[in-house]
Formats: structure tokens, sequence, C-alpha cells
């Protein structure tokens, strides 16, 4: 049974993995070819002088992608389950309603963080080629609440979009606006460090909040 | 034994009541069709019957079970066709086939195929560029490959044209005799019923107007005609009549007396008429007789 809801998660999502994922690539290519470009013209102490004294990101091409693709990967695998209500079909399926919308959810979640640890890797890698570990440590740190809003975009638009009444997607989509605005505030080096904990403790109870979704479109709301 | 009990059942939508107090059972092995207007429930009815709504009172059992909290063991045996055949469409009907299968044990692919390979698709073919018919056959082919003792119908005529539909029901006929299933459905095209039901549930807003087997409905439903001798005379029908539409001299009504028992009610009425027949109807007419048209 497993195998067969992982299946079908697979099938709705699997063009935007590769597509995100091909996009994610592009911008990393671009990050160190200009990285590369601007060292040769700059020698690399004061390039990553620039970095550790002045704000200067090299990578700030990166800052909205988890949100494009936690947006894309939660499209594609609930928005076909909202039209015509076909989540019926999977509620019907001979499982615990909970346990089949907490699988697909877990699988979405973990094909989301393969995503971003591939990125993240590849960034890790090409910036050692570059940098000294100090300034990757701190980058890493500067893009971390990025990655979290792209898990928090993730399970948010999922509530959205399997809610069955408009006026409370409205309500939802304002404060999930709000709420996921807070993750890309500021680029500053490591300016967010303190709160990472915290955002990851909020970012796991959102992975949650799609059973409420799913426990009222069941009770029939509409 | 029956496969569905449903208890005093009671629903709104906001303030609108949409039943109250409605109960109905389906025995094993029968055919029901639930016929009624739009807006009379029959959605309200199988949301309810699937767990997608909790009713405001009262509760439908499937197999002993509340359908609010049916076990997977439960919903294994029963087949859903959502109205309009929806089937998850961004697969093909191999990629289908494969999901579903892992969710039965006794599943059994070879009316799914057999079925499929009247289809004149491709094997990549995704189900949502498929015509309304094939999709038909595909959520066909897939309750019957499921076997499943109890099958939930919902519209299954929508947008089908003339020879799906008619395909859809000997299938279905078939099947559910010759493996002893039960079945309830739902449609709006009533002529497709009569070939298909035992035992019809007409429901009206807020009541159910009928509910026994659909030759006894027949048998003992009947419509007359007459023409009064005078068109201005006083015509006191109620007695008798469920229905009745009167137009100048002509009138035509639908009541559950026989013959005779709407003669000596017309002579006790002083009632004249000067032509007197009763007019054989299908289910669709007999439907139509007793909700009325409008």
């Amino acid at each position: 049974m497993l195998k067969s809801i992982l299946y079908k998660e697979w099938i709705k999502i699997r063009l935007v993995v590769w597509i995100t994922l091909g996009l994610g690539l592009l911008a990393l290519i671009n990050i160190f070819l200009k990285v590369r470009h601007d060292i040769l013209f700059v020698d690399a102490a004061n390039y990553w002088y620039s970095f550790l004294f002045r704000g200067y990101t090299y990578f700030s091409v990166l800052k909205f992608l988890p949100f494009v693709i936690g947006l894309a990967v939660a499209i594609a695998q609930y928005f076909p389950e909202t039209v015509n209500k076909r989540i019926k079909l999977t509620f019907h399926l001979p499982v615990s309603e909970n346990g089949i919308l907490i699988k697909m959810h877990a699988f979405g979640a973990v094909m989301l963080l393969a995503l971003f640890l591939v990125l993240l890797g590849l960034f890790t890698a090409g910036s050692a080629i570059f940098f000294p570990s100090n300034i990757i440590r701190a980058s890493l740190l500067t893009m971390m609440p990025w990655f979290q809003g792209g898990m928090a975009t993730y399970f948010l638009v999922a509530l959205i979009l399997l809610e069955p009444m408009w006026i409370f997607r409205g309500l939802y989509a304002v404060l999930a606006a709000g709420f996921v605005t807070f993750f890309f505030t500021g680029a500053s080096i490591g300016a967010f460090s303190p709160v990472l904990l915290p955002l990851a403790l909020i970012t796991l109870v959102l992975s949650c909040v799609v059973l409420f979704s799913g426990y009222r479109f069941r009770k029939g709301e509409m | 034994m029956y496969a569905i009990e449903c208890k005093n059942l009671t629903h709104y939508y906001g303030k609108k009541l949409v039943y109250e107090n409605l109960s109905f059972n389906v025995e094993e092995g029968k055919i029901l069709g639930l016929l009624g207007k739009n807006g009379t429930g029959k959605s309200t009815t199988i949301n309810i019957l699937n767990g997608f709504l909790q009713p405001f009172s009262g509760e439908c059992l499937i197999y002993g079970q509340n359908t609010q909290t049916l076990s997977p063991e439960t919903k294994r045996r029963i087949g859903f066709l959502i109205e309009g055949h929806i089937q998850y469409s961004f697969m093909n009907i191999h990629q289908i086939e494969k999901f579903y299968s892992g969710f039965y044990p006794d599943w059994n692919s070879a009316p799914y195929w057999e079925l499929m390979s009247k289809l004149k698709v491709t094997p990549k073919q995704k189900i949502s560029t498929m015509s309304c018919g094939q999709r038909s056959q595909v959520a066909l082919g897939l309750i019957l490959a499921q076997d499943p003792d109890l099958l939930i119908l919902d519209d299954f005529s929508m947008g089908l044209d003339p020879g799906y539909r008619r395909l859809f029901i000997d299938y279905m006929r078939e099947y559910a005799k010759a493996e002893h299933k039960t079945v309830f459905v739902t449609s709006h095209i009533i002529q497709d019923m009569e070939r298909l039901i035992d035992d019809v549930m007409i429901m009206d807003y807020n009541k159910i107007l009928a509910q026994q087997p659909v030759e006894q409905f027949m048998n003992t439903f009947r419509q007359f005609n007459i023409t009064l001798t005078s068109p201005e005379q006083e015509v006191d029908l109620d007695g008798i009549a469920v229905n009745i539409e009167k137009v100048k001299d002509k009138i035509e009504f639908y009541t559950y007396s026989t013959e005779d028992e709407v003669k000596n009610y017309l002579a006790s009425k002083g009632i004249d008429y000067s032509s007197f027949e009763e007019r054989k109807m299908s289910l669709e007419d007999a439907f139509i007789g007793l909700t009325r048209k409008y």
C-alpha cells in the first residue's frame, strides 16, 4: 500500500522535481560563474572581505528559489487532489484517512528536503573551491531561513489547497503570506542565526496542519 | 441482512433543511436506485454514506459500521464511483491499475483489461485526455477489478452517450446479479434505471415518496386520464390522487388506487366523464407523476 501511495505522489510531482532541480542547478552555475569572474577581477582576499564586512552575498539569486520550489511541489501534489474533489478517491482507499494524508505529506516533504539538500550540497561543494570554511558556514546560516521558508511554504500551500471552503482558503492565504514573508526579510550575513531553531520548530508544527484541512473536508464543510 | 442501514437522518445546509428523520435500508444482493429531483438530497445521502459528510443527526451503517468511522476492512468492501466518473486523470490506464492493485489483496485485473481492450486508447494516454465514455469504462473496470461487495454509483450516467450508458448498465447488471453484489445507484436518466435496478427509492424535498421493488411500484402506481363532460365541473380527487394535472376538460392524475377504486371514487363524488383511460407508464413517467413536473 505504501508503495502505491508513493507511486501516485511521484507521478504527480516528478516533472516539477526535475524542472526545479534544473532551475536550481542553473542558479548554482550562475552563482559560481559570477564568483569566478569577480575573483579574477578583484583578488580573493578583497572579495572575501566584501562578504564578511560589507554584507555582500554572492548567493542572493538563491533567495526565493526554495519558496518557488516549495510552492511548485505543493501545487503539483495537492492541486490534482482538489480538482473535482478527487481527494474523495484518496480518502475512500482502504487505509486510515489521516494515515494516507500523513504518508502523502511526508513523501512531499522528504522530496522537498532531498531537493534542498542536493542544492545545498552542491552549493557547499562549489563554495569550497573559492571560499574558506568560515565563509561557507556563514553563507549556509544566512540561507537557512530561506530553505526553512520553502518547507513552510509547502506545508501552508497544502493546507490552503485542501481546505474545502474558499473563505477559509483566503484567510489562510493571507496569514500564510504574512508568515512566510518573515523567512525572507533581510539578507544580512547570519542575521537570523538566533531564531533558526524556533523557526525550525514552527516549521515542524506547520507540517501537521494539513490534517486539519483533511478533517474539515471529511466532515463535509463546504 | 442489510448492506446499508440509515436511521433517522436529519441534515441542514445552514438553515435549509435537506431532510428530517430519513430512514431506509438496502438489502444485500439488491440493486437500489435512488431517484429524486435536483436538490432533494441524493448527493447529500451519497456523501453521508461515503463518510464525506457528517449528518446533523442520525446515522448510516454499512455492514454494521457507522459510515463516519469506516474501518479499512469495510472500505475495502465498498466500490465507489464518483459523479462524472472522476478518477486520477493524471495517470494512464497502466499506472492507475498498478496504483489501485496495491490496496486490494483480491485484486482481479482480468475484467479491467477486458474493458480496456475495447477502448481505442494508447497505453500511455492519460485519462485526462480520454472522452467521458472512455473514462466511465476505466472507472467501471477499476471497480470490477476491486470486486467489492457493495457498489455506490453516484450519477453514473452523467456525460455518457446512449451507447456507453447501455454498455455500463448491461455490464453492471450482469456482474451484480452473477456475483450477488449490492448496488446503491443514483442517476438523472431514469430510463436507464429501469433496466438496472431491483428496488426504487424516490426522494422529494424533505422526505421519501416511495421505497419498494420497482416491479411492485410499476404495478401499483397508475396514471389515469379522464375527459370531463363539463370543463367547469368542480373536481375533487384529493382522496385518491397523489398528483393531478388539469387542462380544460382533460384531467391526468396519478394514484395507487385500482381502476375499480378510482371509478367508484369518481361516482361517489359525482364526477361525470366522457372518457376514462389507464395510461401505461415507464419508470420516468411514474417518477414525474409522483414528484410532479416542477
